[in-house]
């Protein structure tokens, strides 16, 4: 299948564009609340998070007996959240470190989940099959009212953030400050907090339990490496998202026995590895270059106060003097002297070099004044 | 009991106590949601482990399993060094990268593979006993358990070998190194351990359950005791009682001993987290409301000994100006009276002899703010505590 009959398959096939759609709403919208996440160091709280929201899904099945998706995944918002505020009392309340907490919330949890999930399998109720999709995902049970339920949370997601933009961005970088200036720090970080769960919750019917957090986190951080605005990264981390569950499904459709989680996650995490190699600030990459580029110039300075050395001891100083004399001394190579040379510092004649003037008075001012040109 | 429930407890408690070890220093470390990362990214591990042994006891899986669990941790630590993100994120990028490899591993040869991702995570520790190990035509039990045991025994002789070394650096990394111990080898030594524990505990409990099993113990042993031994012991002793009582919770509920186990984990976890003796989260309350009481008092018998003079003494004077609620205001003075610091004189209060040495002695305090010093001085006088 090639890509434009792909393409238009996607416009008219109904459950292709369903999940289409939903993954890409998913993408953006824990994109966007996971720079949060990443950037107040909570990263692994998604996971923990997405972990404690499995008891919720089956005690509510328990108690209404159907499988209707928005009552379990209220039922997975409230788990979601007691969690989570179980997790914040361990770390305030006692000497257990937050990723104690985390490790342990996630695992006690889960496990608490599965033993309700097995403990529901065991019941006379026809309805119980098929509540093991939460584990792992199943994008292909997305209808058009899942997507349109993602899409108002999304919506409501994106009002909360602008209207609270503000302080939002203050709390994340300055938590002390924002309190002495009087805004109420609490209900915010509940109210972002609360977000963040509600994304993860939404995402569990798609992308599973198990690789939620990474739904949350690889965007975020695929997105931090390009700038270092809050507003720019959490747009990148939108559309990187939104992407990567437009390519993830678009992966999984075109191949037999691909859920469509695990490739949405493979997806994210390719995004993530060309942003950490390619990005041209922070990039690995770039970094490189520039380390090389650095230490080529260290070089060429070391060539040319070495030089100086030896043209200092002459009247003249444009008097040549033998490449050879260069050679016992480690940093010259031939490209730095041809540099010297396009740069007018030095004349190369046969196998003779001499400074010029020019050479010689960047030379003596090489370590008594920083050299304002780089390079 | 039968004899396969007999082995059933017995492996889960086996596994209980090989995880127990490990997970303590996890929990010292500050690693704990390395073990999480670790278990699941083993599964690729596994997955191509399986692809060339077919046999999921085989020792050369486990090796190759345990294998990609190191490779997690040097990618976390080699994204970690890079400065791009920080820690946690590292973790959180890596394992479900690897862990959704290993998915699509399964299931795009779903049908050479009798493996199931459920059965990795979640284990099925009633089939254990039923996968059996022959040697010689005899049955000497069930492969699992010879397993668990084997990585128990050396999971304990290099606790025992190395106890030392471990303590050291978990408390104190920098002694450590200047006295010689490769901070290195203990942290990949330390790593190896929890890979291997994972793997061979998953096919019993699963992957999820090995997570609980290390850090549920250790961190529930950490509320109680300071001490290392004891926290081994107590963390080995809570593992076990889960796994025990565990097994006969989903024996009579009929549902996952994995499950079951890590629920009675979390039961124990919960009911120290509230009543630990002194790190609970009642003492802590309850010292929090002692401290404040008492520091009302230190503020109130402040302001006695700054003003001589009657008026500012008057109970009714005091009852505008510092402003506390009746029921507050009540505590402490009865605190107060009760300590024998003021006294009452026609609704006049005044500090006694021994209030004023007391505030005297805070004052100091207060200047020098040295933290033991209000403590013993609490001690020496405080006939009540608030």
């Amino acid at each position: 299948m090639d890509i434009t009959e792909y393409i238009k398959l996607v416009f008219t096939d109904y459950t292709l564009r369903t999940i289409t759609l939903g993954t890409a709403i998913l993408g953006a919208v824990t994109g966007m609340l996971g720079s949060f996440a990443v950037l107040r160091k909570q990263s692994l709280l998604g996971d923990a998070i997405s972990h404690a929201a499995l008891p919720g899904i089956a005690i509510a099945f328990l108690i209404t007996g159907a499988k209707d998706t928005n009552t379990l995944l209220i039922g997975a918002l409230v788990s979601g959240l007691i969690g989570t505020f179980w997790i914040r009392g361990i770390i305030t309340k006692t000497h257990l470190k937050s990723d104690t907490a985390l490790g342990l919330i996630l695992s006690l949890f889960f496990g608490f989940g599965m033993l309700l999930l097995t403990f529901i399998q065991k019941q006379p109720n026809a309805n119980q099959a098929g509540l093991d999709k939460y584990l792992f995902g199943q994008a292909a049970t997305l209808v058009e009212s899942d997507v349109w339920l993602m899409a108002i949370v999304t919506g409501v997601c994106l009002l909360v953030l602008l209207l609270f933009w503000k302080e939002f961005k203050i709390l994340l970088f300055d938590a002390d400050y924002t309190k002495t200036l009087g805004f109420n720090t609490r209900f915010i970080d509940v109210l972002i907090t609360s977000f963040i769960v509600l994304a993860i919750v939404l995402g569990l019917q798609t992308v599973g339990v198990v690789l939620m957090s990474a739904m949350l986190l690889a965007p975020a951080a695929a997105a931090r490496q390009w700038t270092n605005s809050l507003s720019t990264m959490v747009f990148l981390a939108a559309i990187f998202g939104a992407f990567s569950g437009v390519f993830g499904t678009a992966i999984s459709a075109s191949q037999n026995n691909l859920s469509t989680g695990p490739v949405i996650v493979l997806v994210a995490a390719v995004f993530v590895v060309f942003s950490f190699i390619f990005s041209p600030s922070r990039g690995l990459l770039f970094k490189q270059i520039r380390f090389i580029k650095n230490r080529r110039d260290l070089e060429l300075h070391k060539t040319l106060a070495f030089m100086y050395h030896i043209a200092e001891t002459h009247e003249n100083i444009s008097h040549p003097h033998a490449i050879k004399l260069l050679n016992n001394f480690q940093g010259f190579t031939k490209k730095t002297l041809q540099k010297l040379v396009e740069k007018n510092y030095a004349t190369i004649d046969g196998s003779m070099w001499s400074l010029t003037d020019l050479g010689f008075e960047t030379a003596a001012n090489l370590y008594t004044k920083q050299s304002t040109e780089d390079e | 009991m039968n004899s396969a429930q007999i082995e059933i407890q017995l492996i889960a408690s086996l596994v209980a106590i090989a995880c127990a070890i490990p997970g303590t220093f996890l929990v010292l470390r500050k690693m704990a949601m390395i073990s999480d990362a670790i278990s699941h990214s083993i599964l690729p591990g596994i997955v191509i482990g399986f692809f060339i042994t077919q046999d999921l006891n085989s020792p050369l899986l486990i090796l190759l399993a345990a294998f990609t669990g190191i490779i997690t941790v040097v990618l976390v630590e080699y994204i970690q060094k890079t400065g791009l993100v920080k820690e946690d994120t590292a973790i959180g990028l890596v394992f479900p990268a690897l862990f959704s490899i290993g998915v699509i591993l399964i299931a795009k040869n779903a049908n050479d593979v009798h493996l199931d991702v459920d059965a990795v995570l979640l284990g099925e520790l009633a089939f254990a006993p039923f996968d059996r190990l022959f040697i010689g035509g005899t049955d000497v039990g069930p492969k699992s358990l010879w397993i668990i045991g084997s990585i128990l025994i050396t999971t304990i002789g290099l606790l025992l070998a190395f106890f030392k070394e471990l303590k050291l650096s978990t408390f104190d990394k920098g002694l450590a190194a200047s006295l010689g111990f490769s901070p290195a080898i203990i942290h990949y030594g330390l790593m190896s351990v929890a890979s291997v524990t994972t793997v061979g505990a998953f096919d019993a409990v699963g992957a999820i359950l090995v997570v609980a099993l290390m850090i549920a113990p250790a961190a529930t042993a950490y509320l109680l005791t300071t001490d290392l031994k004891k926290m081994l012991g107590l963390a080995i002793g809570f593992g076990v009682l889960s796994a025990i009582s565990g097994y006969w919770f989903a024996h009579w509920l009929d549902a996952s001993i994995a499950g079951s186990i890590t629920t009675m984990l979390g039961f124990i976890f919960l009911i120290v987290f509230l009543f630990a003796p002194s790190k609970g989260i009642i003492a802590v309350m309850y010292r929090e409301k002692q401290q404040r009481t008492e520091v009302s008092l230190l503020t109130f018998l402040l302001h006695l000994k700054n003003h001589t003079e009657e008026r500012e003494r008057h109970v009714n004077h005091l009852q505008e100006h510092i402003n506390w609620q009746k029921v507050r205001a009540k505590t402490v003075l009865d605190l107060a009276l009760k300590n024998n610091m003021i006294v009452f004189n026609k609704n006049i209060v005044s500090l006694t002899e021994k209030g004023d040495t007391f505030t005297s002695k805070a004052i100091d305090y207060i200047i020098t703010n040295e933290d033991a010093q209000i403590e013993d001085m609490k001690e020496d006088f405080f006939l009540f505590r608030g």
